[in-house]
């Protein structure tokens, strides 16, 4: 007996339920369903959740405190000289009863352990036995209430359409819940970040070296948290990004609205599209083996010095990722302008790229602003080019030719490998995500603002 | 003939087609200065696609084909040698729902002469978006807000404005497709007595669906039917005395 055999059992038994219902509705009228309130499958789908709400509820309440209420009766019937022992270090202790319990450890010797495993193992049995019997009842009890209300008269949709709606806020409150969760999670452990370093240093200081003594006695190694230096290379890339991406995304955009023959259109829309199909960490090689290379050799050529890893080559590609994110918004902007006013520019004797300078582009701007912000929040969070591309090290320099690194990948840099979850060092991502996320969550709140002003003007 | 009533356009044998669909079927008429046309007949009788062969605004459909020949002051419109924007400049047009750019009253009437460099200063370029406010009877309702946008007015000063429009830039035929239709009875009234006044000077084509409208402001009609140009003749006697059945049918709502 299992965790999963319950919620078969439960699984099942709405399945009959939702049969026996159907059936009943169906010889409460001969056969005759016109006289039925509603369809017989509505009797079905109303026995069905009769069943499944409170025997999942028994089973979630299971799953989520059996556990523990378990683990504390067996630690408090433990010996008081071993609670001592462990007085503070609980955690320790339930590991090596459910080491025993797991038949992990052969090694174990102290008899209170092994008798508390024993008790452990037990009382888990019996918790779950119950619970299969108190869902199992549960649904039973629900399945009788149903059948015994399937009556010609009984109003099975309308029920069912409440089920349906509770399920549906059910489902938006996990979401908003989750977006809440991890908010809270950035907010906490940024809290402790800045009650070690002073928010001013992180916010305006112009030295990112996030090494910090483990020891009282190494030397060189006090850490800084000063954030300009990341922002400054976040800001050089998405600018570059833009750079790159804005004309061509915005021309490539009036192409296809304006000149495009409807064949070249069909072709020309989905192949664009595919650049955004293509993986990040695609990019990232092709940054990094192909455009780095050539731009540095280009650069030697020219007389110029450009690493091996620089700004401008991470910008640019990143700049080719975004183009769908502006051409393909900018396109539904300028297809959203009426053609009633392209025509009527036109029949002014207006040239096409008049029309399109003068009249066009104007009124579809705030969707092409909106277009271009949300392809600027998405530079701002992109990761795996910057890593693979600019670099990591943290310059503060407005050269695109040198290596530079983002928020992003030194959040990665904190994060990756063992880390100690309290100090400075690891907790400073958590700061720098905060920010990110206050940054890009912004710049999307005014491009949908924007973006949605403009469709109320012409809908 | 004399010189004031030579034909202005000259349509010959016109024939368009929409990919296989044979719309408008050889039709040949001619407008005039100083005259008002009325095109008139039931929805899909290839009407306003024929006015709108007349400034070469078909060429934006992808699959329109026109064939036969028309002419303005003589000169072919579909030659290769004719520039469509220049053409367009000459032959204005009135669209059937009012679509004023989104910009100010001034910018929408002085978006023709800047495109065209009518005007070589700003004085000029006043002066002429008053004129052609003027002349669409919009100026006294619009002198004190001319920086207040074009899409703020009302319905029927929107579509006298995309006149003031039109005649800013110094056309010499003015195509009206249906410019009434989204206007109220006093909007319509204020644009059909503007269509009478502008007659003088412009040669008018304008498509209609009333019949009261194309009675009171046009001196000829042409009525369509099926892509055939049916009867042409002058308004009174196409109203009054119609030669033909279909006409005679249509006219007194019998079908359309």
């Amino acid at each position: 007996m299992t965790n999963s055999a319950i919620f078969f059992v439960l699984v099942l038994l709405a399945l009959v339920a939702f049969a026996t219902a159907r059936q009943r509705s169906l010889r409460v009228v001969d056969g005759d369903t016109a006289k039925l309130h509603s369809l017989p499958r509505h009797y079905g789908y109303f026995a069905a959740t009769c069943v499944l709400v409170p025997g999942l509820l028994v089973l979630a309440l299971w799953l989520m405190f059996g556990k523990s209420i378990i683990e504390g009766l067996v630690v408090n019937g433990l010996p008081d000289a071993i609670q001592a022992e462990y007085a503070d270090r609980i955690t320790l202790l339930l590991n090596r009863i459910r080491l025993v319990v797991e038949n992990a450890s052969t090694q174990e010797t102290n008899v209170d352990i092994l008798a508390a495993a024993e008790r452990f193992h037990s009382l888990y049995l019996k918790g779950l036995w119950a619970a299969f019997s108190l869902s199992a009842s549960f649904g039973l009890v629900g399945l009788y209430t149903a059948i015994n209300r399937t009556k010609a008269d009984f109003r099975a949709r309308n029920v069912f359409e409440r089920v349906l709606n509770a399920l549906l806020i059910l489902s938006s409150v996990i979401a908003i819940a989750t977006t809440l969760g991890i908010v809270g999670s950035l907010l906490f452990e940024s809290l402790r970040f800045f009650a070690e370093v002073p928010l001013g240093d992180f916010l305006f200081g112009l030295k990112w070296s996030p090494q910090t003594a483990l020891r009282a006695d190494q030397v060189g190694a006090s850490g800084s948290f000063g954030a300009v230096p990341l922002f400054a290379g976040t800001f050089m890339i998405s600018l570059l990004a833009m750079l790159v991406a804005g004309p061509i995304g915005l021309m490539s955009a009036i192409y296809l609205t304006q000149y495009a023959s409807t064949r070249m259109r069909r072709i020309a829309k989905p192949a664009l599209e595919i650049l955004a199909g293509v993986p990040t960490v695609v990019y990232g090689f092709f940054a990094a083996l192909t455009i780095a290379p050539l731009f540095r050799d280009t650069g030697e050529f020219l007389g110029l010095d450009i690493a091996s890893e620089s700004a401008l080559a991470a910008g640019f590609v990143m700049g080719i990722m975004i183009i769908p994110f502006v051409s393909s918004l900018s396109d539904d902007a300028i297809t959203a302008v009426p053609r009633s006013l392209r025509d009527g520019s036109l029949a002014l004797g207006a040239t096409p790229s008049e029309t399109i300078t003068k009249v066009l582009v104007p009124a579809a701007l705030p969707g092409i602003v909106g277009a271009f912000l949300l392809a600027i929040s998405r530079a701002v969070g992109e990761t795996m080019i910057v890593v693979m591309a600019a670099g990591m090290q943290p310059n503060l320099t407005a050269n695109p030719f040198e290596a530079v690194t983002t928020v992003t990948v030194q959040i990665v840099a904190l994060l990756t490998g063992d880390q100690e979850f309290d100090s400075a060092k690891t907790l400073s991502a958590f700061a720098l995500g905060l920010v990110l996320f206050v940054i890009t969550m912004g710049l999307n709140i005014f491009a949908l603002r924007i973006v949605r002003k403009y469709r109320e003007a012409y809908d | 003939m004399t010189q004031t009533n030579a034909p202005k356009m000259a349509a010959k044998d016109v024939h368009v087609f929409y990919g296989d669909n044979h719309a408008v079927k050889g039709i040949s008429l001619e407008l005039r200065r100083n005259e008002v046309m009325a095109l008139i007949g039931p929805s899909g009788c290839g009407k306003s696609t024929f006015l709108r062969c007349l400034n070469r605004m078909n060429d934006t459909v992808a699959s329109c084909r026109v064939e036969g020949n028309i002419t303005l002051d003589n000169e072919d419109i579909y030659a290769p040698k004719i520039d469509v924007v220049q053409l367009r400049a000459r032959v204005g047009m009135v669209f059937q729902k009012p679509n004023p750019f989104p910009k100010s009253i001034y910018d929408n009437v002085a978006y023709g002469p800047r495109i065209h460099g009518l005007a070589t200063s700003r004085t000029d370029l006043d002066e002429i978006v008053a004129t052609a406010l003027e002349k669409a009877g919009l100026w006294n309702e619009v002198k004190d807000r001319l920086e207040s946008p074009g899409t703020a007015l009302s319905g029927g000063q929107q579509q006298r404005l995309c006149i003031a429009r039109a005649i800013a830039v110094n056309p010499e035929v003015i195509l009206m497709d249906e410019p009434c239709s989204a206007l109220d009875p006093i909007a319509t009234a204020k644009v059909e007595a503007l269509i009478d006044e502008l007659k003088e000077g412009y040669a008018i084509a304008i498509v209609t669906h009333s019949m009261q409208q194309a009675a009171r402001v046009s001196q000829k009609t042409a009525f369509f039917h099926m892509g055939d140009l049916v009867e042409l003749g002058d308004t009174t006697q196409i109203f009054t005395a119609p030669k033909k059945e279909r006409t005679r049918d249509y006219i007194t709502g019998r079908f359309g």
